[in-house]
């Protein structure tokens, strides 16, 4: 950045200053989130959910005396749009931003946020390096991928299996967790028999399934997302190739069974935090029938769910440290917030920002295309 | 070595699709010298479209499978066609004396714009096709390939070779290749470019649709980005086989999906397209005009 330009970036601020001092008399928080794009579904759920949740706020009074106005930005479920976002939301006055679901996207836009003294709490990005960089004000409701690797670890040395398949996409997230599982499953002596990636957004993955099978695998883990693993099942049956898989918490998402069938789609199991239908708390409850009541059907994905929470410990924050600021948001969410009522189960930070306690379930498609919770 | 025919026949199938929709960006690249960007998005349309119909009318129930199917393949092909026709008098036409930047420029924004007006209509949310083929394989040399597969295989190439001989044997077609050639000769010849054009712009689309359709149908899963992927590789497969050729368009496509197939399976499947996009430079090393293309002097 040259002179004029920061100049120019430091006038932009000062009058982005000026007006929201005007207009001070609401607190901004920002939601950064795929709106359009290959994750639009999921975007557009986050949005729906902190919007609601925001509603709710100021039908109570919103905070600290103040209504709570939500800021969007689509990030596109792109890490440049996403920067592009990000710096859009440091100039209209955000005290916090809510979001965003890829781990790589989150990333480019986490030190912009933290520049500027904006506290971020993403609801879908479970990349291990997000947290472990030092950064002050970055937190986030959704677990961590070195935590769903041991459980994903687990899940296939108790199905016995004998020669492992791994399969990612590439991504920053779905390549981290297959590299956890793989440093687990290396470190237990278990035999990966494959590891190698898709390219995501393609239809065909009959060359894939082909090696795969070649390999002859007993059980394949999948680490990428829901409308992949969805072709990925129903190419699989058509091939008439029986071997069993399991999935990342990506994958957790109802048109899966949509894009596989049901009969494709029976017996898939993945890994995932609780589903909304699963969430027993009393406030989880009421909070789901409010929403079907509000968009006439239930919240189908838990990341918009997770965005809710973010914005709800981020509301909690506000009025539990008395003041709309992210230091003061900072510090009550490390230090103060406890075991919160959150939606998915209680929520706690640690210092790096992370969610604490056990997170992971595992789920199983069942017959009739539902997905079944597992003891 | 039955791991290489399986191998070989899912990289024709492919490669098929990839030709169907490359002959679109060839067909109009051929007249125009322009790069339709807009060609991935009408193969999009043509899936959707394809959806509604197949969900409005249940043609499938009233004429029987295969009529059913065949009634929709014309109205989707038909459908995407004035489509096209539109896109051309809306964004190219009024630019087609510009400089070429412009209508570039102008293809970019009308992908961008026939894709984000397709995710405000069905939604930004994966569609999915009903369940309407039989899903039933075949064994061939010991192989299980799925009927469906060969079905997109033998549909791709006979309408391949439909539009071959429509362009090679027929007056109109005899208008499209001198038009291609040399758009005022060919006016001085008395033709019609406007109309040649006109025409590119509804056989190239029509094509595309028919994929996307082909596509529903045998994948089942349609979304609104998904012209870009499909769009890539087809425009890679009209260059390797010589942009503006248009038995290039079929060789380069099979030829793409082929190699994209052959590599995921041999070398890494992480780095597909890596070794689709490394053999297109090798070839246009050898060959800058495309395996068919042929050296053509600049004109000067």
């Amino acid at each position: 950045m040259n002179r004029m330009t920061r100049t120019l970036a430091a006038l932009g601020l000062a009058l982005a200053t000026v007006g929201s001092a005007r207009a001070a008399d609401t607190v901004k928080v920002g939601l950064m989130a795929p709106i359009t794009g290959p994750w639009a579904s999921e975007g557009q759920e986050m949005k729906r959910n902190v919007e609601l949740l925001a509603a709710e706020q100021n039908a109570k009074g919103g905070l600290l005396g103040k209504q709570v106005e939500v800021i969007v930005e689509d990030d596109g479920g792109d890490p440049r749009t996403a920067s592009l976002a990000a710096q859009r939301l440091t100039t209209k006055g955000v005290v916090a931003v809510i979001g965003t679901y890829g781990s790589a996207v989150t990333e480019a836009s986490q030190a912009i946020f933290d520049e500027a003294d904006i506290v971020q709490v993403a609801n879908g990005s479970t990349a291990v390096r997000l947290t472990e960089k030092g950064l002050k004000h970055f937190f986030r409701t959704c677990p961590r991928d070195d935590e769903q690797g041991r459980v994903a670890a687990a899940v296939i040395q108790k199905a016995g299996a004998k020669r492992i398949a791994l399969l990612h996409d590439n991504s920053a997230y779905s390549k981290g967790l297959a590299d956890e599982i793989h440093a687990i499953l290396k470190a237990a002596k278990a035999n990966v028999v494959f590891f190698d990636a898709l390219t995501p957004k393609e239809q065909d993955y009959s060359t894939i399934l082909t090696k795969l099978k070649t390999a002859g695998p007993d059980i394949v883990f999948f680490t990428g997302y829901y409308p992949e693993a969805g072709l990925l099942l129903k190419q699989k049956r058509q091939m008439g190739w029986k071997v069993p898989f399991v999935g990342g918490d990506a994958i957790n998402n109802p048109d899966l069974v949509k894009i596989a069938g049901k009969e494709a789609a029976a017996g898939f199991r993945f890994l995932s935090p609780p589903v909304p239908k699963d969430l027993d708390t009393p406030e989880a409850k009421a909070y789901v029938a409010a929403y079907q009541k509000k968009f006439g059907e239930a919240p189908s994905s838990i990341y918009g769910v997770l965005a809710g929470d973010g914005f709800r410990v981020v509301a909690k924050a506000i009025e539990g440290g008395g003041s709309a600021t992210a230091p003061a948001i900072r510090t009550y969410l490390t230090t103060q917030l406890k075991d919160f009522p959150g939606f998915t189960g209680k929520i706690s930070f640690n210092g790096k920002g992370d969610r604490v306690g056990e997170l992971y379930r595992v789920y199983q498609v069942d017959a009739a295309g539902g997905f079944v919770l597992q003891p | 070595m039955e791991e290489l025919v399986q191998q070989l026949v899912n990289g024709l199938a492919v490669g098929s699709i990839y030709a169907l929709i490359a002959l679109g960006y060839t067909m109009v690249y051929g007249v125009l010298r322009l790069i339709n960007f807009a060609h991935g998005d009408l193969f999009t349309y043509g899936a959707y479209l394809g959806l509604t119909l197949l969900g409005s009318f249940a043609l499938q129930d009233r004429l029987g499978l295969a009529a059913g199917l065949l009634v929709l393949a014309v109205m989707v092909m038909g459908l995407v066609a004035v489509l096209g026709a539109l896109l051309e008098r809306a964004a190219y036409r009024p630019l087609r004396s510009s400089p070429r930047l412009s209508a570039v420029v102008s293809a970019l924004g009308a992908s961008i714009f026939l894709q984000n007006a397709l995710m405000l209509i069905y939604g930004a949310r994966y569609q999915v096709y009903p369940d309407i083929l039989p899903q039933t394989s075949v064994e061939i040399l010991g192989l299980e390939i799925p009927v469906l597969r060969l079905a997109v295989f033998g549909v791709s190439i006979t309408m391949m070779a439909v539009l071959f001989l429509f362009v090679q044997k027929t007056r109109v077609g005899t208008a499209i290749r001198a038009a291609a050639i040399d758009q005022d000769a060919a006016r001085l010849m008395g033709i019609d470019v406007n109309r040649v054009v006109l025409l590119v712009f509804v056989i190239g689309p029509a094509l595309g649709g028919a994929a996307g359709l082909l596509v529903g149908l045998y994948y089942g899963q349609i979304s609104f980005t998904m012209g870009w992927v499909y769009g890539m590789k087809a425009f890679t497969a009209a260059i390797l086989g010589g942009i503006g050729n248009i038995p290039g368009a079929m060789v380069g496509g099979l030829l793409l999906g082929v190699v994209e197939a052959l590599g995921a399976a041999y070398l890494s499947h992480s780095w597909k397209d890596g070794i689709a996009f490394f053999v297109l430079i090798l070839v246009l090393i050898v060959r800058p005009s495309g395996l068919l293309g042929e050296r053509v002097a600049e004109k000067v």
